[in-house]
C-alpha cells in the first residue's frame, strides 16, 4: 500500500498566504475591528486607574460619574465593534472552509481510482470526513478565537508598555516558564489526544457492534468474548486519559503558577518607580489590572493551540490529495468501433508476482461473453483491464483500435461501463442515483429502468423518485443497491458492458429474472459478464474459463460441454441427472 | 437519578476529596484580588517596600498553591469521570453481551452509539458538579462576607447582581448552542456526503458522472455556507451580548464603589478588590448556572442508559433463561432434560422432521419462510417443534444454545484478528484449519498479509462477499454443534468453489445432523434428504436426483428456467 502523500510544511505555509491573500481585504478589516474593540475593552481598567488617580487627589463626586459612564461607554463600544469584528471574521472564515472543501472534494474526484486503492480507501475516508471537518473548526472556531486572544494580548502589553517601558519589561516575567512548557506540551499533545479519540471510537464501536451482533452474541454463546473484549477497550480509554491527564497536569500547573508572576514584578518594578516618582499609583494599579486581565486571553490562547495545531496537521493532509497527479486525460478523443480486443496482456499489482499471463481475447460488438472460474483466477483484474481502470503491464487491451487508456476517461466511461459487485448507494433521491448515469433521463425512463432490473420494491417507496436513501433516510439491502446500481446502467446504455459479479448479491431466482430482463434490454451492446452461476455461462453467446490467470478453454457452451474439459465437469455436477444418464 | 447515585455512591472518597479540594481552589481565586489590594494599600500607597515586597510574595506563594489547587481538582474530577463512565461501559456491555437476538429489534444500532458515544459522557459530566458545585456555594458565601466586611449596601448589590447577570446570560449561550447544533448537523450531513463520495468512487469510475457529483457538493457546500453567514450573524449578537452585559454591570459596580470612596466609606484598595472580587464571582456562579443545566442533560442521558438496561430477552417459550455460567448443571424443576444424545427434530408448522445423524436440505421458494423455519428450529422464537419426544421449548434455553447452532448467512463478524473470528468457534486451531478447509477458506486467509493474525474490521468490509460467507460458514463449523442448522450458506460463491464446499461440507459433518436451506443444486445434490418446502409446508421429500425426476415445483425452482439442458 502506498499511502497518499501529505504536504511538507512549506506548502501548507504557502497555501495559507495564498488563501489570506486572496481574502487580503477581509483579513484586513477583521484584524482592524478586533484591534479597536480590544482598545475600547483595554480602557475600563486604564479609567478605573484614573478613578483612583483623581480620587486620591480629593476629586468630587462629578468626576467619579463622569468617568464611570465613559466606563459604560467603552464596554458598549466595544461589544458593539467585537460583534462585527466577529461577523466579519465569522464570513470570511465560511467562505474559506467552504472553498477549500469543495476543492478538496473536486480534487478527490479527479483521482485515480487506482491510486486510491493502492492507499485503500480508508485513508481518504478520513480525510474527507476527520480532517476536512477539523480544519473546519479550526478556520471557524479556533483561529478567530487566537486572533482576538492575540489582539488582546498584544494590546494589553503594549499598554503596559505605554505606561511605562520598565513597567513593560517587568511585565513579561511569565513568559519564558510558559513558552518553555507550551513548546513541551504542543510536541506530546496532538498525538496523545488522538490516541484518546481513537481509543473512545473503539469502545463505542465495541458496545455498537455487540448490540448489532446481538443475535450472533447468543448464538455462538459470544457473551463472554465480547465482555473480555470490551473491558480490554475500557482500560485502552482509560489508559490513553491518563496520559492525556498527565500532559495535562504539567502543562496547566506551569503555566498557572507563571500567571501571578507579571502582576508581582510589575508591583515590585512599580514600587521603585512609585518611590522615585516615575510613575503614578494610578498606572501601577493599571499595569496590574491589565495583567491580571491579560490570564484570560492567554488561557484561552493556550488551551487552543494544539487544536489549531492539530488543524495544521490537517490541512497538510487535505493539500496532500491535491499533490497527486489527477487521472491522465487521454491522448485520443474517439476511437472507431467497438471490437474489444486483449492482446497478450499481463498484470501484476505493484510490485507482486503476475496475477494474468498473457491473456488473449477478442470480443465481437454485440456479442455476450461469460466469464468463469474459480476465485483467485484473476477475472476481476481482466474485468478491470477491460474497463480501463489499470493498464497492462505488458500487451495492450483496445477498442476499436485504440489501447483503451489512451481514451478520454469521461469518454472511455460513457462507453465502457464497469459495474462490480460492490453496490453502493448514495446519499440522496433514488432519482439522485440513477441520472448520474445518464444527466438527460426523464423520469419514466428511470422508472422502466428500474422495473427492467426487477426492483419491484420500488412502488413501494413514499416518493416515488424522491424518496430519499443511504444514511438516516431508507437503507437498501445489499440486492435493492445491486438492482439500482443495474437500472444505472440500463440508463447509461453505454456499447460495451463489463458485469463483475453484479447479480452476486440478489437471490438465486430474482438474479435469473433480472439476467434476463437486462439481456433483452442489452441486445445488440457487447456484454462481457464475469459470473459465479454457471446458467449465466450457459445463456452467453462464448464462455471463457480463466485458471491461474490464464484462459484454458474459450468457446459456446455447447462446444465446451462436449469438449468434456473441466468446464463440462462443473456442468455436469451441477446437473447431476445428466451424470446419472 | 438513582442510577447517577449509584455512581456517586461507587467512589465516595473521591467525590469527597473532590469537594474538598474544588472549594479550596474556588476559594483561592478570590485571594489574588485581595492580595493586590493589600500590596495597593499598604505597599505602595503607603510607599512601604518591605510591606510591598511582603505582599508581592504573598502573591506569588498563593498563584503556585493555587495552581496546585486547581490541578488537583482537575485530576481528581477526571478520575471521578472516567471511573463513572468506565463503569457505565461495563455494565452496559454485559448487559448488552447477554441480551441476545432481541436486541437489534428493540433498539436501534444508532441509538447504542449515541449511548455509548455521548450518554456516558453526559452522565459522568454530573458527578463533576460534586467538587465545583459545593466549592461554588462556599466560595460564594466567603465573598459574600468579606464584601460585608466592606460594605453591606455593596455587598447586596453584588452578591445579587451577578446571579441575576448569570441568568440573563445562560439562556442567551444555550440559545447560541442550539443555533450552533443545527449548523453543525447540517455539517455533519455535508461530511457525510463527502465521505459518501470516497465510497463510492470506485462506482463513478466504473459508470460516469464525477462532474455532477462535484456540482452538487459544490451547491451543497454553498448552502452551509450561507447558513453560516446566518449563523454567524445571530451568533455575533449574542456574544456582544454576552461580554457586554456583565461588562455593564461591572461598570456600575465601580461607580458606585467609586463614589463611596470619594466620601471615604471604601479605602482605595478596597476599590480595586471589589473590582477584582466581582471579576472572581463570576466564576462560582457560572458553575451554578452550567451545574443545573448539566445536572438536567445528565438525568436524561442516565435514563436512556437505564432503560437501555431494562431491556429483557424475548420470550422464546418455556421457563426464562439462565445466563450463562450462572449456576453450572443447576436445571430448574419446570425445566424439561434434554435428549441425551442425537435426537430428530420435528416441526409441526411445516411438517419437516430432520433425522438425527443425516445431512438434511431444504429447498425453499420463500426465503423468509426458510429464514423462520430455521429460527423455529433454533428455538430463537416460540414453537411447538420437538426435539427427540421433548418440545423443545420446555428445554433449558443454554443446553439448546449449546447443541443447536443456527447460522444465518448474515451472522454478525466483529472486529479483531481472524483468528479471533474463527476462535469463536473454536479455541483450537487444528480445529480452525480443519473448519478453513471445509469452507474453502483458505485462500481468503493467505490473501491477507498475516494470516490469521491479521486484524479485520466489523463486518469485515474489506472482505468480498463471497469471502465473507465463506469466513462465517468456517466459523459455524469450527463450533462442532451437535445439530448445525445453515441459512444460504453458499449463495455469494462461485460454482467451482461451491461444489467443493458441497463434497467437503458432507465429509466434515458426516454421522452428525446438519441441515442447510439453500437452492444450489450442487448443495442439494451432496444431502442425504432433500425436501421441498413450498408455500409454508413440506411438499415433497426424495432425494435430489429424484425430486427432479418427479416434483415438476422442485425442478422449476432449483434448476431455474434451465429445464431445457434436462429434456
Amino acid at each position: 500500500m502506498s499511502r497518499l502523500p501529505v504536504a511538507d510544511r512549506g506548502t501548507v505555509r504557502r497555501a495559507l498566504r495564498d488563501m489570506i491573500s486572496r481574502h487580503r481585504r477581509a483579513v484586513g478589516v477583521v484584524l482592524a475591528l478586533h484591534s479597536a474593540a480590544a482598545v475600547a475593552g483595554l480602557a475600563p481598567p486604564w479609567l478605573l486607574g484614573t478613578i483612583v488617580d483623581r480620587v486620591t487627589a480629593g476629586a468630587g463626586v462629578a468626576t467619579v460619574d463622569r468617568l464611570a459612564l465613559a466606563i459604560a461607554g467603552c464596554v458598549l463600544v466595544s461589544a458593539l465593534l467585537s460583534r462585527y469584528a466577529q461577523y466579519a471574521g465569522h464570513r470570511f472564515g465560511e467562505r474559506a472552509v467552504a472553498e477549500l472543501r469543495e476543492e478538496f472534494v473536486s480534487r478527490t474526484l479527479g483521482l485515480p481510482v487506482s491510486v486510491v486503492e493502492r492507499a485503500g480507501s480508508g485513508d481518504l475516508a478520513t480525510r474527507s470526513s476527520v480532517d476536512v471537518s477539523t480544519v473546519g473548526t479550526t478556520v471557524r472556531d479556533v483561529v478567530p478565537t487566537i486572533v482576538i486572544a492575540g489582539v488582546q494580548l498584544t494590546l494589553l502589553f503594549g499598554a503596559v508598555f505605554l505606561l511605562h517601558p520598565l513597567l513593560g519589561l517587568a511585565a513579561l516575567a511569565g513568559l519564558p516558564s510558559i513558552v518553555a512548557v507550551t513548546r513541551w506540551y504542543l510536541r506530546r499533545a496532538s498525538s496523545a489526544y488522538l490516541t484518546e479519540g481513537a481509543a473512545a471510537a473503539e469502545l463505542t464501536e465495541t458496545l455498537t457492534t455487540t448490540a448489532e451482533g446481538a443475535r450472533t452474541v447468543e448464538a455462538l454463546r459470544l457473551a463472554d468474548d465480547r465482555i473480555r473484549h470490551g473491558t480490554t477497550r475500557v482500560t485502552a480509554v482509560w489508559r490513553a486519559r491518563r496520559a492525556t491527564l498527565a500532559l495535562r497536569t504539567v502543562f496547566f500547573s506551569v503555566v498557572e503558577a507563571s500567571y501571578p508572576l507579571p502582576v508581582a514584578m510589575v508591583l515590585l518594578v512599580g514600587g521603585y518607580l512609585l518611590s522615585r516618582d516615575m510613575v503614578s499609583l494610578g498606572a501601577v494599579v493599571a499595569a496590574a489590572l491589565y495583567l491580571q486581565q491579560a490570564i484570560d486571553p492567554l488561557d484561552r490562547l493556550l488551551q487552543w493551540t494544539e487544536q489549531a495545531q492539530r488543524g495544521f496537521a490537517s490541512y497538510a493532509r487535505l493539500l496532500g490529495v491535491g499533490m497527486v497527479p489527477p487521472e491522465a486525460p487521454g491522448t485520443t478523443a474517439s476511437s472507431r468501433g467497438e471490437r474489444l480486443v486483449v492482446s497478450g496482456a499481463r498484470f501484476s499489482y505493484s510490485d507482486g508476482p503476475d496475477v494474468l499471463h498473457g491473456i488473449d481475447l477478442e470480443v465481437q460488438p454485440g456479442e455476450r461473453l461469460a466469464v468463469v472460474g474459480p476465485s483467485g483466477a484473476g477475472k476481476s483484474t481482466l474485468a478491470r483491464l477491460l474497463a480501463g481502470i489499470d493498464a497492462p503491464r505488458h500487451g495492450v487491451v483496445s477498442i476499436g483500435g485504440c489501447p483503451v487508456t489512451d481514451l478520454d476517461p469521461a469518454e472511455r466511461r460513457r462507453r465502457i461501463a464497469l459495474v462490480t459487485q460492490e453496490h453502493h448507494v448514495f446519499i440522496g433521491s433514488v432519482r439522485d442515483n440513477l441520472s448520474f448515469a445518464a444527466p438527460d433521463a426523464s423520469d419514466e425512463q428511470m422508472r422502466a429502468a428500474l422495473l427492467t432490473v426487477g426492483a419491484d420494491w420500488f412502488a413501494e417507496l413514499p416518493d416515488d423518485l424522491d424518496t430519499q436513501l443511504g444514511d438516516g433516510a431508507r437503507q437498501l439491502g445489499a440486492a435493492e443497491a445491486q438492482q439500482v446500481a443495474l437500472a444505472r446502467l440500463v440508463l447509461a446504455d453505454p456499447h460495451t458492458l463489463i458485469l463483475d459479479e453484479a447479480t452476486a448479491a440478489l437471490d438465486p431466482s430474482t438474479a435469473r429474472r433480472t439476467e434476463r430482463a437486462l439481456a433483452a434490454v442489452l441486445v445488440g451492446r457487447t456484454v462481457i459478464a464475469i459470473a459465479h452461476r454457471l446458467n449465466t455461462a450457459h445463456d452467453a453467446d462464448r464462455v471463457a474459463v480463466l485458471a491461474d490467470g490464464r484462459i484454458t478453454e474459450i468457446g459456446s457452451h455447447d462446444e465446451l460441454v462436449a469438449a468434456g474439459g473441466a468446464y463440462a465437469a462443473l456442468w455436469r455436477s451441477w446437473h447431476t441427472r445428466v451424470d446419472e444418464r | 437519578m438513582r442510577y447517577l447515585w449509584w455512581l456517586v455512591r461507587c467512589q465516595p472518597w473521591r467525590v469527597l476529596r473532590g469537594s474538598l479540594i474544588g472549594t479550596a481552589w474556588m476559594i483561592g481565586l478570590s485571594v489574588r484580588p485581595y492580595l493586590i489590594a493589600r500590596a495597593v494599600d499598604d505597599g505602595l500607597r503607603g510607599r512601604d517596600t518591605q510591606a510591598l515586597a511582603l505582599w508581592v510574595a504573598a502573591i506569588v506563594v498563593a498563584g503556585v498553591g493555587l495552581s496546585y489547587l486547581g490541578i488537583m481538582r482537575h485530576r481528581t474530577m477526571t478520575f471521578l469521570r472516567e471511573d463513572a463512565k468506565a463503569r457505565s461501559a461495563e455494565v452496559l456491555l454485559r448487559h448488552l453481551s447477554r441480551i441476545g437476538a432481541v436486541l437489534p429489534r428493540r433498539v436501534g444500532a444508532g441509538e447504542v452509539s449515541t449511548i455509548g458515544g455521548s450518554d456516558i459522557d453526559w452522565t459522568a459530566q454530573v458527578l463533576t458538579l460534586t467538587g465545583p458545585g459545593v466549592g461554588a456555594v462556599v466560595a460564594y458565601g466567603v465573598i459574600a462576607v468579606v464584601l460585608w466586611s466592606i460594605s453591606p449596601m455593596l455587598a447586596f448589590c453584588v452578591l445579587v447582581g451577578v446571579p441575576v447577570v448569570g441568568l440573563i446570560v445562560g439562556p442567551l449561550l444555550r440559545r447560541l448552542e442550539q443555533v450552533e447544533s443545527v449548523y453543525r448537523r447540517q455539517q455533519g450531513a455535508l461530511t457525510a456526503r463527502s465521505g459518501d463520495i470516497v465510497a463510492g468512487l470506485r462506482v463513478l469510475a466504473g459508470v460516469g458522472g464525477r462532474d455532477l457529483f462535484a456540482r452538487r457538493y459544490a451547491a451543497r457546500s454553498q448552502e452551509l455556507r450561507a447558513e453560516g453567514y446566518r449563523v454567524g450573524a445571530v451568533n455575533s449578537w449574542i456574544d456582544a451580548a454576552t461580554v457586554a452585559i456583565p461588562g455593564l454591570f461591572l461598570a456600575a459596580v465601580v461607580w458606585l464603589t467609586a463614589r463611596m470612596a470619594v466620601t471615604g466609606d471604601v479605602t482605595i484598595g478596597e476599590l480595586v478588590a471589589v473590582y477584582g472580587y466581582v471579576a472572581t464571582l463570576i466564576v462560582p456562579v457560572w458553575f451554578l448556572l452550567e451545574g443545573s443545566y448539566q445536572l438536567i442533560r445528565g438525568r436524561v442521558a442516565a435514563r436512556r442508559i437505564t432503560d437501555l438496561l431494562n431491556v429483557t430477552p424475548d420470550d422464546v417459550g418455556g421457563p426464562g433463561r439462565r445466563w450463562p455460567g450462572a449456576v453450572p448443571e443447576a436445571r430448574r424443576p419446570d425445566e424439561l432434560a434434554a435428549p441425551d444424545g442425537p435426537a430428530d427434530l420435528h416441526d409441526p408448522v411445516t411438517g419437516l422432521t430432520v433425522r438425527a445423524g443425516q445431512l438434511t436440505a431444504v429447498a425453499a421458494d420463500d426465503p423468509a419462510a426458510a429464514v423462520a423455519l430455521a429460527d423455529r428450529l433454533g428455538r430463537y422464537v416460540a414453537s411447538d417443534v420437538t426435539w427427540g419426544d421433548v418440545p423443545l421449548r420446555e428445554v433449558a434455553l443454554d443446553e439448546v444454545r449449546a447443541r443447536i447452532l443456527v447460522a444465518d448467512h448474515d451472522s454478525y463478524l466483529f472486529a479483531g484478528t481472524l483468528r479471533d473470528i474463527l476462535r469463536a468457534g473454536a479455541d483450537d486451531d487444528e480445529r480452525i484449519d480443519a473448519a478453513l478447509r471445509t469452507a474453502s477458506a483458505q485462500d481468503v486467509v493467505d490473501a491477507l498479509p498475516s494470516g490469521l493474525d491479521t486484524p479485520i474490521d466489523a463486518r469485515a468490509r474489506t472482505l468480498s462477499g463471497g469471502q465473507r460467507q465463506r469466513l462465517r460458514l468456517a466459523r459455524a463449523l469450527s463450533s462442532e454443534p451437535e445439530v448445525l442448522i445453515l441459512v444460504d450458506p453458499t449463495s455469494a460463491v462461485d460454482a467451482h468453489t461451491e461444489a467443493r464446499i458441497a463434497e467437503r461440507l458432507r465429509a466434515a459433518r458426516a454421522g452428525r445432523t446438519t441441515v442447510v436451506i439453500a437452492t444450489s443444486p450442487l448443495l442439494l445434490g451432496r444431502a442425504d434428504l432433500v425436501t421441498l418446502l413450498s408455500a409454508g409446508r413440506i411438499t415433497a421429500t426424495g432425494s435430489h436426483a429424484d425430486l427432479l425426476d418427479d416434483d415438476p415445483a422442485y425442478r422449476h425452482l432449483v434448476a431455474r428456467g434451465s429445464e431445457e439442458a434436462y429434456r
